[in-house]
């Protein structure tokens, strides 16, 4: 119905085409002039966003991404897509770790086989494509699940290979003559290669024909079969390869390594004017795509905006681009379709309508955007709240009544919307406004070790005192860290610890050994110390519950040997997956009499399936927030749940911050003056919350978090 | 009956009755009426999903955002219980919430010709980051008491749960085999261009499927929803790939025009089940996510041992949709 394809052939075969449509065949200006306006609002509200240092670090985050998508684009052109990337750079970079630290194999042995792996899981799905004709969509949405349950059995998700030699990890980290990050090299390779492949060779021409028609493909003599096959290997190929980069990036191999990735990538190759039905696209619009999106993130990151801006922003971004595509092209091919005319005149009244209230809505999450962006200007601006090198204009307004500046706090959650943090932020604020520090509070959406990296990398552009982090993975983000203290900035490791020469601080609300003892004596107590548990953790590969599990089963085997573990099953933080699991539990283990749940959101959820069971002689317990689970408390379905004061573990690491941002806490000291928490006590580079708590039926009432 | 119009349901049910035996013979507790009451009430809400989307891959088209639309609802529900909205009006309120951002998608897909896999991929990310910002994380919690099984009492909700979700799937069965509105859904999906020609309308037809799968995606919220006594804010992630992976497994084919809900009900139960009989049978939960996509490439090659190659000659190199370039 669009009559794209014909419009498109005669504009990439008439070479004597205007130089606009030339270069940008698909529009891509329109890219362009996004990215540009990016940069000019971010300039004006974000924190030294413009600079070298900045455009190298953008680039850096875009590498593993680029070239997912730059692979995408010739498989979108055939009119194919693979989901299953994302997937494939997990499996690579167990592959990886696997063989260069159980197998002992010299790196770039490791490196070449892995990247074998990659080509033959592409091998895979080329097969079943090509072969057995079925709709890649599928197959590769098959292979999605496949490639990361390989990973994930292959290392029972717990395996996370670390300890790289530093030579690979400059790959990832390193700075070629001190500013340009070694891995964009490779992306730039890889983007030249991929263009001069893809749009000046015959053999890349003929992917373009494949994509128009596969049938007069075939008919005009080329291979449609085998050219459909290489770009399916290739994809595997550049996945292994973007692999092994995350991982000399992060400085650890894990199974849940490039999660969701196949999502970015090609959304990245869509925004950047290829067409999904095929037979368009062009490498530089993937490039544009590509850094629309990276740079929005980062702005916004940079303008301490909320990251949820980003995915409201590029939802609309793609929705507009592909839009102003189709007007364009339908104003353009008309009179070749008098044919159709008549059909598009008498539709044009309804789509009028729908596009005007399209527009209108698109106009209106702009605006609304806008405003926060303004207001935060405004707030800037009004308050001086950005204490930062190079804005020092603004240091004047800074300067408090009771003298002394304004420290500017970072806190990082591990995931942002989890409840646990959502209560810790609660205390966070409330220390920010007792002290009258500014309060950052950003961090990855879901957990995601590679997102943590970018936020700290922003806020180091960005210039703020003290970065405080709950570390979702030691080996990935103590390097990045390790910058931060180099660059003058105090570092602090809340919640969870970070490698201990990377930062100056850890306040530790209780040890993962605490933790699981505290966890396993709970057990014991509520079945007598004998009887059969169940254990429902977060996702199989959690790091922290994977802790906590060892040392649940060291406490079982020295202290409780008549209680046994007899199941752990996954609820990947989802609280109905929990109940489900619950369920299946009590059915396949009936003497089973306790559950014991370790992630916040699974403890209501087994709480639940066991109500509804109606088994009242089995107990729920494990690590949740009292607020969740209060209703079960008090009904007695929940015996108790271990937890430390959140709220308080919040207020206490902006305490800190602060302290040690203006040098009132420095190595050394015993204790540390914490607002309403009073004396707290230090020892060496620990700051102490205290032991966990037992939440029960008689105290709980006492919390609200 | 005339088995060879279901050949292709028949390759996922062989497999699921295969899957059945099996675990029976490991583990006949499995059968026992508790687990199957719990089977069918945790998949009752992606059976919903599954056949609106069904209606959608029908047409040709693909929606990928339900996953991000469930979660919507689902708050959406939890704030209106909390704001005191009878729960009678729950149900109509959450059907509209969902129809609405139905009718979005159908909108920009079916009037304005765009891509569906795109329109819905914005919209996965979009809604769901929109509602990360609105809730900040936080559950909705302290509902009213008549919020759990809609006031109703645990056994009567649950048979009313599982009993609406398998009405749905038979009306929707009936009307797409003997409605006019439900031929032209499998017109517009063969060839929409011969369905304009024929005197259906393909743009009302697309428009008013995705209508109908935002309405299903919040009815699916909603009984799920009433299942617990607190919503949390970070519902449905994934569910856009297991609705559609279950109407995959059940024969329909993803370029359009053929599929049936029979076959939809099957591929629901088949990897709806397949986790609980693992668990069962004491297979290590390590390995469920692969032999999850293992099943589903399975049952596409079963599909050609089986001896049918239409696919071949309708073009399946492609993604190629019915709305698409032509």
């Amino acid at each position: 119905m669009s009559g794209a394809a014909p419009q498109a052939e005669a504009r990439t075969l008439k070479l004597t085409a205007p130089w606009r449509e030339r270069v940008f065949p698909n529009n891509e200006w329109v890219l362009l002039v996004v990215i540009l306006f990016e940069c000019v609002v971010f300039t004006i509200t974000g924190s030294n966003f413009l600079g070298s240092g900045n455009a190298f670090e953008i680039t850096r985050l875009a590498v593993e991404i680029g070239l997912l998508a730059l692979v995408m684009t010739p498989i979108i052109i055939t009119g194919g897509i693979d989901l299953s990337v994302g997937s494939m750079m997990g499996l690579a970079a167990v592959v990886l770790g696997a063989l260069w630290r159980d197998a002992h194999l010299p790196m770039p042995l490791a490196i070449a086989l892995t990247l074998g792996v990659g080509a033959l899981g592409g091998l895979l799905n080329a097969l079943i494509i090509t072969r057995l004709n079925f709709p890649p969509l599928i197959v590769t949405l098959g292979t999605f699940s496949l490639f990361r349950g390989v990973a994930e059995g292959l290392t029972r998700g717990i395996e996370n290979y670390s300890g790289f030699s530093q030579g690979f990890l400059f790959l990832g980290q390193g700075y070629v003559g001190g500013l340009v990050p070694t891995q964009l090299f490779i992306l730039a390779a890889a983007a030249v290669g991929v263009w001069w492949w893809l749009q000046r060779t015959a053999y890349g021409r003929s992917l373009y024909a494949i994509g128009f028609s596969a049938e007069g493909a075939r008919y005009a003599g080329i291979p449609v079969r085998s050219r459909l096959t290489l770009i399916y290997v290739m994809s595997g190929l550049a996945s292994s390869l973007a692999a092994i980069v995350y991982v000399a990036h992060l400085g650890q191999a894990k199974s849940d390594a490039g999660t969701g990735y196949e999502l970015m990538a090609i959304t990245a190759v869509v925004l950047g004017g290829a067409s999904i039905f095929g037979g368009r696209g062009t490498v530089l619009g993937t490039l544009l795509g590509l850094f629309g999106i990276v740079i929005l993130q980062n702005g916004l990151r940079l303008s301490a905006q909320p990251a949820e801006l980003a995915g409201i922003l590029t939802g609309v971004l793609l929705v507009a681009t592909i839009l102003l595509d189709r007007l364009s092209t339908r104003a353009r091919t008309r009179p070749a379709r008098a044919v159709n005319l008549a059909e598009d005149e008498e539709v044009r009244n309804s789509q009028v309508a729908v596009l005007s209230a399209v527009i209108l809505l698109g106009a209106l999450i702009v605006a609304g955007s806008n405003w926060v962006l303004v207001r935060s200007v405004r707030e800037n601006a009004g308050a001086g709240a950005a204490v930062v090198p190079g804005t020092g204009a603004q240091g004047s307004n800074a300067a408090k009544p009771g003298g002394g500046k304004k420290a500017v706090v970072a806190l990082m959650p591990k995931a942002k919307g989890d409840p646990y943090f959502v209560s810790c932020k609660a205390g966070a604020d409330e220390a920010a406004k007792e002290l009258g520090v500014e309060l950052l509070w950003d961090g990855p959406t879901d957990l995601d070790p590679a997102k943590q990296n970018e936020v700290v990398e922003a806020w180091i552009t960005r210039g703020v005192d003290t970065i405080a982090v709950s570390v979702e993975n030691k080996a990935g983000i103590s390097t990045v860290l390790r910058k931060a203290k180099e660059k003058g900035i105090k570092v602090v490791a809340w919640d969870a610890d970070a490698e201990k020469d990377a930062r100056d601080f850890f306040i530790n609300q209780a040890t993962p050994q605490g933790i699981g003892y505290t966890l396993t004596d709970e057990a014991a107590r509520i079945t007598g110390g004998k009887g059969d548990f169940a254990i429902i953790t977060a996702s199989l590969s959690a790091d922290n519950q994977n802790e906590w599990i060892k040392f649940i089963k060291e406490r079982l085997a020295d202290k409780y040997p008549d209680l046994h573990l007899v199941e752990i099953r996954p609820s990947d933080g989802d609280r109905d997956r929990a109940f489900a699991e619950t369920q299946t539990v009590l059915k396949v283990h009936p003497n089973v009499k306790l559950i014991m749940a370790i992630a916040a959101p699974a403890v209501p959820g087994a709480a639940e399936a066991v109500k509804q069971s109606g088994r009242t002689d089995v107990k729920v317990t494990g690590l949740s927030l009292p607020n969740m689970c209060r209703p079960y408390i008090k009904e007695g379905v929940i015996e108790s749940i271990v937890l430390w004061n959140t709220v308080d573990l919040g207020y206490l690491t902006v305490y800190a911050s602060n302290a040690l941002a203006n040098g009132q806490l420095k190595a050394g000291d015993t204790s540390i003056d914490a607002g309403r928490l009073g004396k707290i006590e230090v020892a060496g580079d620990e700051v102490r919350l205290g032991a966990p708590f037992v939440f029960n039926k008689e105290n709980i009432d006492r919390f609200n978090f | 009956m005339n088995f060879s119009r279901y050949k292709r349901e028949l390759s996922a049910a062989l497999a699921y009755l295969a899957l059945l035996v099996a675990v029976g013979a490991a583990a006949p507790t499995f059968f026992g009426a508790g687990n199957l009451r719990d089977l069918a009430l945790n998949n009752a809400p992606v059976l919903l999903v599954a056949v609106g989307m069904t209606l959608v891959i029908l047409v040709g088209e693909i929606d990928i955002s339900v996953g991000s639309q469930f979660a919507v609802c689902s708050v959406a529900a939890g704030w209106l219980a909390k704001e005191g909205v009878p729960v009678a009006l729950l149900l109509p309120s959450v059907l509209l919430l969902g129809a609405l951002m139905g009718a979005l998608n159908g909108a920009l897909v079916g009037y304005l010709k765009l891509p569906s896999i795109i329109v819905t991929l914005a919209m996965l990310v979009a809604w769901r980051d929109a509602l990360r910002w609105v809730t900040q994380g936080e559950w909705v919690q302290n509902l009213p008491a008549n919020f759990q099984w809609f006031g109703l009492g645990q056994t009567l909700a649950q048979w009313l749960i599982v009993g609406v979700a398998l009405g749905v799937l038979v009306a929707f069965s009936w009307m797409l085999r003997n409605l006019g509105a439900g031929r032209a859904v499998y017109a517009v999906g063969s060839d929409a261009e011969a369905a304009r020609l024929a005197g259906i309308e393909p743009r009302r037809v697309v428009f008013g499927v995705f209508v109908l799968m935002g309405a299903l995606t919040g009815l699916a919220a909603l009984l799920n929803a009433v299942r617990f006594s607190a919503v949390p804010s970070n519902a449905g992630i994934g569910l856009e790939l297991k609705a559609v992976a279950a109407v995959v497994v059940g024969g329909a084919a993803i370029t359009g025009g053929r599929g049936t809900l029979i076959g939809t009900l099957i591929g629901a139960a088949l990897l709806g089940t397949i986790g609980t009989a693992l668990t069962f049978v004491g297979i290590n939960p390590f390995w469920e996510k692969a032999i999850q996509g293992a099943i589903i490439l399975a049952a596409l090659v079963s599909d050609v041992a089986l001896g049918h190659f239409e696919r071949m000659r309708a073009g399946g190199l492609t993604l190629k949709t019915a709305g698409g370039a032509k």
